[in-house]
């Protein structure tokens, strides 16, 4: 599975320092897929609850501020994106360990720091891989700074357990 | 070149294997715990993959101990029945935090490169060691390899000078760095801690550890020194008094010098550990709930200085004092010195050690509007409990004192 060319979809903006506890509550915590999502249901409801539960067909790609997914480790809140049908991460800056759950799960993530104030809950953006920009649905581009390529190599393969089935089988 | 011990102990853990600025280190412990390894307990077993080596490895159930539902049971289940069936050597039920066992038991030592399934992991590096949180998937990855990868960071060094004054615990030290800092102020960064006057005692130490976390740092850790080599001696009944010492030739990309004579008791208000004030500013504010425990706040010095304040008191009518202790040791500790004994006759509840409240778990889940002052590390809305309720976070000293008028007090008023 290699990392698509463009990702699109629908914005989800969060502000500065959203924690995986607002983001989906220790109370939610399970090892189920589908209760995982309803966490982060709940987890949009205590935000504000500024975008529907019902996911657009075409994913979402979360746009946020800075220190985005700080606090706990609890790896449902990246795995509950994932369910919820989170296709890219945009932020200002990431908490380490989200980020690397979140690449780890196969979701790509950006560093940018001049979007968050151009993109609006629920307008279709588009991130060119290749070109190093995104485009918001009124054609404005914003570089993202270049992955590193240790991510890169997980996320061509689609996450951490296939990168470490190749290292250890060569598949 | 690399910064501070953080960057040589990535080095000296290197196998040779780059990935952009990702170098590939082998891991000397791994921590786990029941829900993050439940989480992964299906990758592992599908993957036909054993762990490296299992001595390397301390399972805990701490968090779920013991269960509140039918669901949680199961996972505690789950995780138990592989842990006993694969003989992990080192399995803690119900024995108490594991960020507290894992520096009770004999595995930690100065220069080791030590990873946790929980972002609290932190605090084992004030033991001198490069101990880091990570997600479960990346756990999974380094129980099968024994390896992960790690970037060396930027590090700060914090140079503590004079001595910490009897009202004051590591925990202001870590508030004050928060408050000026802030929440992202120590983003990708290692902070490191050179206690000049080894005025801080390894408690202490292990409550700043444990919060450098939320300041975003990848880790925090206190050059060893005597009085890491007292705690190691006593921990391992003098077996361990000989440790990878570092010399004082290291490089830094920033420096913050703090005085500890001059700080006020501090606290973080509702809902970040970074928005601080003085004590004093909030001086009166009325609370519900004290809660004495968690990763930062249950240890033998955090009771004791409680016990020794509330001695022959009385906490206020209708203020509950949730007491847990991090370890059944720090627990068994306590009843021999009688601060427990205190405690109750104060007016407080103890629970078993465990995570409870910290995480709204179990035991002291906050209702609707609760205000509660926690020892804890985090009160981001709704961690405790209700998204209405509102938490307070400060040292053990001025939660006790807190406790006895039910309204936010500085220690120094009633010390
Ligand atoms: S005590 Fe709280 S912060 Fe510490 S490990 Fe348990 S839930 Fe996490």
């Amino acid at each position: 599975m290699a990392l698509p060319e463009i990702i699109s979809g629908q914005v989800w903006t969060l502000g500065p320092h959203v924690n995986t506890d607002l983001l989906h509550p220790p109370s939610h915590f399970t090892p189920d897929e589908k209760k995982m999502r309803e966490g982060i249901e709940e987890g949009i409801l205590r935000l504000g609850g500024k975008v529907k539960k019902e996911g657009p067909e075409v994913g979402w790609i979360i746009v946020a501020g800075e220190n985005f997914g700080c606090g706990s480790s609890r790896e449902t809140s990246a795995r509950g994106l994932l369910a919820f049908g989170v296709k890219g991460v945009v932020a200002y800056s990431f908490a380490r360990i989200f980020m690397r759950s979140l690449i780890n799960l196969g979701i790509p993530v950006f560093e940018c720091r001049e979007i968050q104030e151009h993109v609006r809950n629920g307008e279709m953006i588009r991130i060119l891989m290749r070109e190093g920009w995104i485009e918001t649905q009124d054609s404005k581009r914003f570089s993202f700074s270049e992955m590193d390529l240790h991510f890169k190599k997980i996320l061509e393969v689609g996450g951490l357990l296939h990168y470490l089935r190749r290292e250890r089988h060569g598949l | 070149m690399v910064q501070g011990i953080t960057g040589k102990i990535i080095q000296d853990h290197a196998d040779g294997r780059k990935e952009g600025a990702y170098l590939s280190v082998k891991v000397d412990f791994i921590l786990l715990h029941d829900p993050t390894f439940a989480l992964i307990l299906p990758e592992l077993k599908a993957s036909g993959e054993e762990i490296w080596d299992r001595t390397k490895v301390l399972l805990t159930v701490d968090h779920f101990a013991p269960p509140s539902s039918t669901e949680r049971a199961n996972m505690v289940k789950e995780v138990l029945s592989f842990a006993v069936g694969k003989k992990l050597p080192h399995l803690s039920i119900y024995q108490g935090i594991c960020h507290q066992l894992l520096v009770e038991g004999p595995w930690l030592k100065p220069g080791q490169l030590i990873l946790g399934a929980d972002s609290h992991t932190v605090t084992g590096g004030a033991l001198g060691c490069l101990a880091t949180g990570l997600g479960s998937t990346d756990i999974l990855y380094s129980l099968i390899t024994g390896k992960t990868w790690l970037r060396p960071p930027e590090v700060v060094r914090i140079n503590f000078r004079g001595n910490l004054p009897p009202y004051l615990m590591g925990k202001d030290i870590i508030l004050d760095l928060l408050g000026r800092y802030g929440e992202g102020g120590f983003l990708y960064q290692a902070m490191e801690f050179f206690d000049t006057d080894e005025a801080i005692s390894m408690d202490d130490r292990f409550a700043i550890c444990n919060m450098v976390v939320e300041g975003g740092a990848k880790n925090g850790l206190f050059m060893p020194d005597r009085v890491t080599e007292e705690f190691l001696i006593e921990r391992d009944n003098g077996l361990n008094s000989s440790f990878q010492r570092f010399d004082e030739e290291l490089t830094y990309s920033k420096k913050i010098e703090m005085d500890l004579s001059q700080l006020k008791p501090k606290i973080a208000l509702p809902h970040s550990p970074a928005k601080v004030v003085d004590v004093e500013e909030v001086d009166g504010e009325p609370i519900d709930t004290i809660f004495i425990g968690s990763c930062t706040g249950g240890r033998l010095r955090d009771i004791e200085v409680v016990s020794t304040l509330l001695k022959g008191r009385k906490i206020a009518q209708g203020v509950n004092l949730l007491v847990c202790p991090a370890s059944q040791k720090i627990y068994l500790q306590a009843i021999e010195k009688d601060y427990l004994t205190t405690l109750i006759e104060a007016g407080g509840v103890v629970l078993n050690p465990s995570c409870g409240p910290c995480g709204g778990i179990d035991k002291g889940i906050l209702a609707k509007d609760e205000r509660c002052l926690s020892t804890s590390n985090r009160n981001f809305q709704g961690r405790m409990g209700d998204p209405s309720s509102k938490v307070f976070l400060s040292s053990p000293l001025t939660a006790a004192a807190s406790a006895l008028t039910g309204r936010i007090v500085d220690p120094r008023e009633v010390m």
